[in-house]
């Protein structure tokens, strides 16, 4: 198959493209196969064989392991780490708040407490522990070994840290942003000082960090499921990953791309949010909010969704209306994109438009309440006992409902009105989200801790820590709600005594210390040394899904074998799963070439597809993190030079990666799976998780596009001199020069891979370099259709808009220039081959996308304006 | 007033929901809808809530057997869909009808209002009239009739409101914002800046009077008038160092040479009921404190402190301002 | 390809009638944007409205009908779907995708409301 001469022997006609192997065997299992023992000292040798491919490195080298049982509880102690000390900046607020006309934070202080409280709790805890607590869940819910790019969770993490601390750490030098977490210009845009820039280039660090997360979530659910774990057999848990990584997916981009305008307007002066210059402050408080609702379901489903695990385990019993809590799961993720307007009932949009938001987020009540009711379903027709983790989600319930009630308010307009940016919203948003988030969060890691840590937490410091906390919660937040209608407005540093809100405010603050010492005694529960604790017992709590299926003691492969499931409880509904899962009957039990593998399956029905070989332990995502950080944090300080460099640094940092651990050819096309069944070593295309992964970053990336391009049609509508009367354009010759460069640089790169996998080996390496030469050529095009002295994009709006769309495409463009000459590469290499073409599929894929971004692009910064 | 009623019922302490800044205490028309619309809500929401949570105390606690499929399930249809579907539907036509009543165009006068880093910069235009009244920091309206409001915005963002009267209205540097009140009950209220602004955000307020619609028109002839002539000695020499002082680059007092426009416009400064956008109290004692050091009561204050100019001079000057009917 | 597969196996179907709310939603929300505030068009942007909204329905109507068939709810009574089988999965599949249609037409036709009440682009 690698063989040269073919080339020119088949040169005539074009050859068949090389096939590649399918899965053979029977499949699925039956009981007599399931039924076969296996001989103990093979399965004890085939464990050491496996313990020896998943060792976590020891020593300092731990920091290198990227197995997701170590990234998931970093991950999850940082958040809580940072949610800790946002909570710090909470109660200082309280304290200055407790009594009318207070000085013990300045003007400034406080408005740098209430931006970092809000920041941190959404960006640095509430996403974050959601991503944490699925990287370290999801593969034992699905039964699969790890995570499938468990490096790119460690890269994760290591932004999250650098760029967690950076954002953090701005507050104890008194640098740190105070234009609120909302960061609305021109507040913002013209605010002195760093605080803005480690707001917008901190955060966007993380974003990135939480996409790339998300998109590992979805290909997780999508491909590492257990063979026969069919749609319809999915932990609920594994469906509510699904939803929120979509969400994730078209959330998170447009304030991405909200954030490059922004900093292109603090750093280079390009008036986006500049009224005197044509721009619009509001356009920022769209992209903002097109995230920032979502957003709340993003945080609060995740967390209803630990509550559908432990209430049928409460109920014992299996969950009432599995179909109505996928429904509410799928409902409220769509719906929830259609409500970011109630944030800006009062901007003075038209009435029509309030009125859509206003039935929208009516509307999304609905999906929510089944949500609930299927809880309550669920608990009416079981057996309940009260577990402790069950005491917590009783409580996030009675909390969440209460602030769905208010939510019920909010979303009439003309209420809105009198109570929008009051107490009222800020009790709202914490009955939302401890309800939504903290409460089902913390009955969680009641629930999962035994199956993380192997140890139970005390039942007891967990009760006192419940009543604590919700007492010291309602103490705190009830009262908001009056203080709110007595007209009290958010983020006010100090306020008069003789308005009838000191006793309230006073009230609230003694409640908010009650609130900080319930969750300090669960903090301390967490932490506190368990060495002479004897370990859990397997299944605590007797669930039925299949991370009770752990080994106590712990053991760093994941599962021993990857299992066989046909039951949505497959612990209480199928005896014998246990033994048999321990002594190895099921698939992949062994290690034999010392490779950490796990078994990718298809989509719908979970068949088995692929032994995927994942990556082990590395540095090199901890070094990649770093660089990047340096790209994003140097541009805070103005060292551009600094910030290009460390950003090179990362991008070879990633090839080398890539390079060395991904799309590696395997010592035989096929292997034994176990059960009769031999499964291909290496798939490319739809069938490979590395496609699905690059396909589901380009939606978010098309939908940061879509967003800018949103921009251009929103100055448009907003103000009436865009394009300016009697404007320039860019130079159309250039930008058709341009679109016909890139598109043949798409389609060499189309051709070169069906030549490739046509065995014309040469005729495709021509093709990619060709392709790499158009790439350029392109970006040289477009950088010369607006390069023009009348097009100055410190100007007006017009040509910043124009040029934030040449910058943003021609970026992309030497992403897909960089892929072209990696798979170029490649092939001289001997790694990209007509059969083991991965990588020229994926930089394809990534080409489809980038070519409509370039067509999109000479469309509206040729033809639009000319037309507008 | 029904609203008040319900107040009483549901809260031990009427005084609980007064205040002239309370969303609960309304004076105008849009104000008491919304809040009759909150009791309402309140107690739907509150029966609503001890049902679900009931029940939830019930199945885990009183009965802890299981009870039946077929009622569960009727709960997840009936509590989860057909509940909610129509009493929302319910609810959302009554906010979206009430919409176009809350903004609908007003009747007569029509104000202006620009926020400022951190006050207000009010200009009155009666029905008919070419050139506005201009003011600052108080807003008066007349009782009974729906007046316009045009809002705009200097640097930054800030948002008008006057909970008494109705709901807030953002003002946006660049776009004009409209809308319109309507006060019944004449008297005192106080309106505040709802949208963060900066470091005074928590400092820009202002007094919202309501008026019967005579003494209104009385008081607005007055308001178009120029400053009164200083009526004391103290207060002459006042008028001495406000202008020696260069006061007047930046503040207007009409019928003076000060005709700056960068701060609040202070013909009838004493006219109003507070000083320093709702912050401070129009007193001789506060006037001198704020014009000393104002950014030691509002930090960031654009206007300069003049403690240099001494105990004495500084009590000229308040005399001076105290006279500015 | 994905798009191309059978409806009994296939997430997107499933997820058609929320996606043609969104569809409908982001119409309308331009429509009115436009109309609004170029031309003032009012009357223009509510008759578009009420064009759409008949659209849409039609559209989620015709994809709830295949839901529901493809659920097969009258065969047996059976809403669990729990089952390791090409059947079960295809019946969940319908089921989720007939009640996500219910949840969309009510969504459509509150976003419709607005177009009821509100007659100015003020």
């Amino acid at each position: 198959m690698t063989d040269h001469s073919r080339d020119a022997g088949l040169a005539r006609r074009l050859p068949e493209a090389v096939t590649q192997p399918e899965p053979v065997g029977p499949f699925p299992p039956t009981d007599e196969m399931l039924a076969v023992p296996v001989d103990p000292a093979l399965s004890r040798e085939q464990a050491d064989r496996l313990k020896q491919a998943w060792h976590t490195p020891q020593g300092w080298r731990y920091l290198s392991a990227v197995n997701n049982t170590e990234v998931g509880v970093w991950y999850s102690m940082t958040a809580f780490g940072f949610m800790l000390a946002a909570g710090v900046l909470a109660l200082l607020m309280r304290v200055q708040l407790a009594v009318p006309e207070n000085d013990f934070l300045s003007a400034e202080r406080f408005n740098q407490f209430f931006t970092m409280h809000g920041s941190a709790m959404m960006f640095l805890f509430a996403v974050p522990m959601f991503e944490a607590i699925s990287i370290l869940l999801l593969p034992a819910l699905l039964g699969a070994r790890d995570m499938p790019f468990p490096r790119l969770s460690a890269y994760g993490y290591w932004c999250f840290l650098i760029g967690g601390f950076f954002v953090l750490g701005s507050v104890l030098f008194g640098v740190a942003p105070e234009g609120g977490w909302f960061m609305y210009p021109p507040l913002s845009t013209e605010a002195e000082g760093l605080g803005p820039d480690i707001w917008l280039l901190g955060l966007s660090f993380i974003e990135v960090a939480s996409i790339a997360a998300a998109v590992e979530l979805i290909v997780g659910t999508v491909k590492c499921r257990p063979p026969g774990m069919r749609i319809n057999l999915m932990p609920l848990y594994a469906w509510y990953v699904l939803v929120v990584g979509g969400m994730i997916l078209f959330a998170f981009p447009p304030l991405i791309a909200g954030d490059f305008l922004f900093e292109l307007q603090r750093s280079f002066d390009w008036p986006f949010f500049d009224p005197e210059r044509g721009g619009d402050p509001l356009l920022w408080q769209h992209l903002f909010w097109i995230f920032g609702h979502p957003e709340v379901y993003i945080i609060f489903l995740p967390s209803i969704a630990v509550a559908a695990m432990i209430v049928p385990t409460a109920a014992r019993r299996p969950i009432m209306g599995y179909s109505w809590i996928v429904l509410s799961a799928v409902g409220t993720g769509f719906l929830s994109f259609g409500l970011w307007v109630h944030h800006m009932f009062t901007t003075g949009l038209p009435m029509l438009s309030l009125g859509f938001f206003s039935a929208a987020s009516e509307a999304v009540v609905i999906p929510t309440g089944v949500q609930l009711f299927a809880f309550v379903a669920t608990l009416i027709v079981g057996r309940v006992k009260i577990i402790l983790p069950m005491l917590w989600i009783a409580g996030a319930l009675a909390v969440f409902t209460a602030g769905g009630l208010t939510g019920v308010m909010l979303a009439l307009a003309p209420f809105n009105w009198q109570v929008h940016d009051t107490y009222f919203i800020v009790a709202h948003l914490h009955y939302t989200l401890f309800g939504g988030m903290v409460f089902p969060i913390i009955g969680g890691v009641y629930y999962f801790y035994p199956s993380i840590r192997k140890k139970k937490l005390s039942e007891r410091l967990g009760r006192w820590s419940f009543w604590l906390t919700f007492t010291g919660f309602n103490i705190t937040f009830l009262p908001m709600h009056l203080t709110g209608l007595k007209g009290m407005p958010r983020r006010v540093f100090t306020y008069p005594g003789d308005i009838g809100w000191d006793w309230l405010n006073l009230v609230s603050t003694l409640g908010a210390f009650v609130v900080a010492a319930g969750i300090l005694v669960f903090a301390w529960d967490l932490v506190r040394p368990k060495g002479h604790q004897p370990l859990a017992a397997r299944n605590p709590w007797n669930g039925g899904t299949l991370e009770w299926s752990h080994d106590v003691p712990a053991q760093a492969w994941g599962v021993r074998s990857v299992p066989y499931v046909r039951s949505r409880y497959p612990l209480w509904d199928d005896p014998g799963f246990l033994e048999r899962l321990d002594a190895g009957r099921f698939y992949i039990p062994d290690a034999p070439e010392g490779l950490r593998e796990t078994i990718v399956t298809s989509a719908i029905d979970a068949r088995p597809q692929h032994v995927a070989r994942i990556t082990g332990p590395s540095w090199s995502p901890m070094v990649a993190a770093v660089f990047t950080g340096g790209a994003f944090i140097f541009p805070t300080f103005k060292w551009y030079l600094a910030a290009g460099i460390s950003g090179a640094f990362a991008v070879a940092t990633v090839i080398y990666w890539l390079w060395t651990a991904t799309a590696r050819v395997p010592e035989a096309p096929t292997k034994d799976a176990g059960l009769g069944l031999r499964l291909p070593t290496y798939v490319s295309g739809p069938k490979a998780p590395g496609w699905w992964a690059v396909f589901i970053t380009m939606l978010g990336d098309a939908t940061a596009f879509a967003s800018l391009v949103f921009g251009v049609f929103f100055y448009w509508t907003a103000r009436p001199d865009f394009p300016p009367a009697g404007a320039e354009h860019a130079d159309l010759r250039a930008v058709a020069a341009a679109a016909a460069a890139l598109t043949l640089a798409w389609a060499t790169t189309l051709g070169a891979r069906e030549l490739n996998r046509r065995t014309l080996r040469r005729a495709a390496r021509i093709l990619l370099g060709a392709g790499a030469a158009l790439a350029a050529a392109g970006i040289a095009a477009l950088i010369l259709a607006v390069r023009l002295p009348e097009m100055d994009p410190t100007s007006h709006v017009y040509p910043a808009i124009m040029w934030a769309l040449v910058v943003w495409t021609v970026a992309h463009i030497g992403a897909g220039l960089i892929m072209q000459l990696y798979c170029l590469a490649g092939s001289f290499a001997g790694r990209l081959t007509p059969r083991h073409d991965a990588d020229l599929w994926n930089t394809t894929l990534f080409w489809h996308f980038l070519v409509v971004t370039c067509l999109v692009t000479a469309a509206v910064v040729g033809l639009l304006p000319r037309a507008l | 007033m029904r609203a008040g009623l319900a107040c009483l019922a549901l809260v031990p302490a009427l005084a609980a929901c007064e205040g002239r800044q309370s969303v609960l205490d309304p004076a105008g028309r849009d104000a008491a809808v919304m809040a009759e619309l909150f009791w309402w809500m309140l107690g739907g929401a509150v029966i609503l809530w001890l049902l679900v949570n009931g029940l939830m105390v019930y199945v885990s606690r009183l009965n802890r057997d299981a009870l039946s499929v077929r009622a569960a399930t009727l709960l997840v249809v009936g509590g989860g869909i057909v509940f909610p579907t129509v009493l929302l539907a319910v609810l959302l036509s009554y906010g979206l009808s009430e919409m176009p009543r809350q903004l609908a165009p007003g009747t007569g006068l029509s104000v202006r209002v620009t926020g400022e880093l951190w006050w207000w910069r009010m200009e009155y235009l009666p029905e008919g009239a070419e050139t506005p009244v201009i003011s600052a920091n108080e807003l008066r309206l007349p009782a009974g009739s729906r007046s316009e409001l045009r809002l705009g915005a200097n640097e930054v963002i800030h948002s008008f409101w006057v909970p008494a009267l109705g709901g807030k209205t953002d003002m946006i540097p660049g776009r004009e914002t409209r809308m319109s009140l309507e006060p019944l009950e004449p008297g005192e209220y106080r309106g505040q800046c709802a949208e963060f602004c900066g470091d005074s955000h928590a400092l820009m307020a202002f007094g919202a009077v309501v008026m019967e619609p005579e003494a209104f028109r009385e008081w607005l002839e007055h308001e178009a008038t120029d400053a009164a002539p200083p009526a004391t000695e103290a207060a002459r020499a006042g008028r001495a160092v406000f202008l020696a002082e260069g006061c007047g680059s930046c503040h207007t007092v009409r019928g003076t040479p000060a005709d700056g426009t960068i701060g609040p416009d202070l013909t009838h400064l004493a006219g109003r009921t507070t000083l320093a956008a709702g912050v401070l109290p129009m007193t001789a004692d506060a006037l001198k404190r704020w014009i000393a050091d104002p950014r030691a009561i509002k930090p960031g204050a654009r206007m300069p402190g003049f403690d240099h100019l001494g105990d004495a001079r500084l009590d000229l000057l308040a005399a001076y301002l105290e006279g500015l009917e | 390809m994905f798009w191309r597969q059978p409806r009994d196996r296939s997430l997107w179907h499933m997820i058609l009638a929320p996606t043609i709310w969104a569809l409908h939603f982001v119409l309308v929300y331009g429509v009115t944007a436009v109309l609004c505030a170029k031309w003032d068009a009012a009357d223009l942007a509510r008759l578009t409205i009420f064009a759409s909204t008949a659209v849409a329905l039609t559209l989620i109507v015709a994809v709830g009908r295949g839901a529901w068939r493809q659920w097969d709810y009258l065969d047996g009574w059976d809403d669990i779907h729990d089952r390791p089988t090409d059947n079960h999965r295809r019946r969940f599949l319908g089921h989720v995708g007939f009640l996500l249609s219910l949840v969309s037409t009510i969504g459509v036709i509150y976003v419709t409301l607005p177009a009821v009440f509100v007659e100015t682009c003020r």
